[in-house]
């Protein structure tokens, strides 16, 4: 791995911080920033620069509070940008926070648990057909002259 | 020249025949366009999205986004965060056959009778330019049956309900211990056993990006497939109108539509039905002024385009020390209605609905919390599987600087105007969107929510209130059935016509207009008066 994308994949970890995450996803997000920059000399330059002259606390809380002082800084709020539909696209992450991707191919969730919750009683599924009416209007808020009528 | 063959479906109609020429694909167009083809009538649809098969849909969500969202350039201003955030994507619709209800999540309720006459029940607020539709909800209950059944809405008409999915769980059992009654997991546009000659659902959790198993309604597995069917329909995919045109006496008589290679067509028209999505819409007949129509064609009124209105929504997230996995079936399967009424004790006017709604990782990453990073934001996400989600979907109040406009300083891959969304909230929005919250949050704090996130408005999947409808010409831009009121033959077949906004999912009252415009449209044929 190259310095610079080393140091990219660092600040991700401090500004995207996920203790269960191992580097892969920030290291396939940290290649796919490279790539879109690799040909924007302005951008691409911005980044080594400021990736160059950030030097990041190894303490997660200590590093996140370095990054909100240059939150502004054009190259970092760029990185961001790019950042959130790749990493949270990453099938690896996906596995990670416990999401399963496409279902239509393995029939969906009807027998794979799209009701197996069980740390709550079954609710009424039916629409609520007892004595209590919705009060579509208050009161106080019928027109004077529909009093009569409604 | 004709239309590409690639892009063209069904029954031919020649460009110098004057059809019925309708503009849009979606819960209006759609509709329309079947149920005049069935009663004999001949009709070009102009859609400007492909055709997209069920076969196509993606169980992806940015794949999805990228393969049918309405991604032309716009602008945004105003203010309101959307703008912002996501400066050039003001609303997240479809552009495809079947349009919008190709993503929509199925939720059926019906307009209440106080939300057609709004301007008498809440008076006079100031900023908001409020006004009775020129239609009653006994006028129009007769269409909500029709459209009710054309959708397949669950619990509605001997449609039983859906069974109850994980978030739902959740939903209902803080709904119940809050003191709510009404809450149900339909009305739903989405088939819980088979019917109309499409299967149950599989609960695979996919509803915004197309349902591959077709158990969810949309005119492109319903009205388009039985439209083409009648042997009276073309469709064009791919087709994107241009201009609505009118002869010296001032009627609608053809449109100039650009195909997939930038070729401009002239179609014939005997009339016009316009339905693109309520920022399209006045998109085109702001791009269609004329000599006789200089501010716009149908804006004699000055009202074409204003009191657009996106429905003031939020979402909830809320989580909990074991797992709900929200993202296993219907996203939308959960609705509770006990705020969705009128009582001004509450701070505002208005009702709204807290409904079930599930994102991805990939979505919920883009929207919780938009620009947000650090430990705060990720710790959403790492909560992701223990997590639970509801919609706050209520009434927005329409005003005359929130509108449309044809922003020039812009251009689109063709060249035109693009269309520009200026919108901020009124402060009876704002109310009612944080009584929402609050409601949501002692919901989901009754069945142990550890932690609560609350989400910012999305890009706008309710877009409204472009082309209202109104009793008297200089209130609005159409009438009772849509027609213009300065344009003989042209009519707004879709969201735009709404007066107000009303708090429920716009879809069923979509259809149910488009399908008592289209009988409308077939009486005057038969009378010889079109």
């Amino acid at each position: 791995m190259t310095d610079l994308k080393a140091a990219l994949v660092r600040l991700l970890r401090a500004a995207y911080p996920h203790p269960s995450f191992p580097d892969g996803p920030y290291e396939r997000t940290a290649q796919k920033i490279l790539d879109a920059v690799a040909d924007d000399v302005w951008r691409r330059l911005a980044l080594e620069q400021g990736l160059a002259s950030l030097d990041l606390d190894d303490d997660p809380a200590a590093a996140e509070k370095q990054l909100r002082e240059i939150a502004d800084a054009e190259f970092f709020v760029h990185v961001r940008a790019l950042t959130v539909p790749v990493l949270y696209d990453d099938h690896e992450v996906w596995d990670l926070l416990g999401y399963e991707g496409p279902s239509f191919d393995r029939g969906g969730y009807l027998h794979r648990g799209f009701d197996d919750l069980d740390w709550l009683p079954d609710p009424r599924i039916e629409e609520y057909d007892g004595p209590e009416r919705i009060v579509e209007v208050a009161e106080h808020d019928r027109p004077a002259t529909e009093g009569s009528r409604r | 020249m004709t239309h590409p063959s690639g892009d063209r479906f069904g029954t031919p109609i020649d460009l110098d025949t004057e059809a019925v020429v309708i503009i849009g694909s979606g819960a209006g167009g759609g509709t329309v366009a079947y149920e005049l083809t069935r009663r004999g009538i001949p009709c070009v649809v102009l859609e400007a999205g492909p055709y997209l098969r069920p076969d196509d849909y993606e169980n992806d969500e940015w794949a999805a986004f990228q393969q049918m969202a309405w991604l032309d350039h716009r602008t945004t201003s105003g203010g309101y965060r959307v703008s912002k955030d996501f400066p050039h994507l003001p609303a997240w619709i479809v552009k495809a056959v079947g349009g919008s209800t190709t993503h929509w999540s199925g939720a059926t309720p019906r307009f209440r009778e106080y939300e057609f006459r709004t301007r008498t029940y809440y008076g006079d607020v100031e900023g908001a330019n409020l006004l009775d539709w020129p239609i009653t909800l006994e006028e129009l209950a007769p269409y909500y049956d029709l459209a009710e059944k054309a959708i397949g809405s669950t619990h509605r008409h001997g449609r039983p309900p859906l069974p109850a999915n994980n978030n739902y769980k959740v939903l209902a059992e803080g709904a119940r211990r809050v003191g709510y009654l009404h809450y149900a997991t339909g009305p739903y546009g989405t088939n819980a056993e088979p019917y109309d000659g499409r299967p149950a659902s599989i609960q695979d959790g996919f509803n915004f990006q197309g349902d591959k198993n077709t158990s969810k309604w949309s005119t492109a597995v319903r009205e388009i497939p039985r439209a083409l069917e009648t042997g009276r329909c073309d469709l064009r995919a791919r087709a994107h109108a241009v201009q609505v045109t009118h002869d010296a006496r001032g009627r609608a008589n053809g449109v100039h539509y650009l195909d997939a290679e930038g070729n401009l067509h002239r179609q014939a028209a005997r009339v016009v039905c316009v339905a693109g999505n309520s920022i399209e819409t006045p998109r085109l007949l702001l791009m269609s002024a004329s000599a006789l129509h200089p501010d716009g064609l149908a804006n004699s009124s000055g009202q074409l385009g204003r009191n657009y209105m996106r429905h003031t929504t939020g979402t909830v997230y809320a989580r909990f020390d074991q797992p709900v996995r929200m993202y296993r079936g219907e996203t939308m399967a959960g609705i509770v209605a006990d705020e969705a009424r009128l009582d001004t004790s509450r701070g505002f006017v208005g009702g709204y609905y807290l409904e079930t709604l599930s994102l991805g990782p990939a979505f919920l990453a883009a929207f919780a919390d938009p620009g947000a990073w650090g430990r705060e934001f990720t710790e959403i996400l790492d909560a992701y599987s223990h997590t639970a989600g509801l919609w706050i979907v209520g009434e927005d109040l329409p005003q005359e600087s929130n509108r449309v406009t044809l922003n020039t300083d812009a251009t689109d891959q063709w060249g035109l105007p693009v269309p520009n969304v200026n919108f901020a909230d009124h402060p009876n929005d704002v109310a009612l969107r944080e009584h929402g919250y609050q409601r949501a949050d002692l919901l989901y704090e009754a069945v142990g929510a550890l932690g609560i996130h609350h989400t910012p408005p999305y890009p706008a999947t309710h877009n409204l209130g472009t082309a209202r409808m109104s009793a008297r010409p200089e209130d609005g831009v159409v009438n009772a059935h849509g027609e213009a009121h300065d344009v003989p033959g042209l009519f707004v077949s879709d969201g735009s016509v709404m007066t107000t906004g009303a708090a429920a999912n716009p879809t069923l009252t979509i259809v149910a207009l488009a399908i008592r415009q289209a009988e409308h449209i077939a009486s005057r044929f038969a009378a010889g008066d079109l």
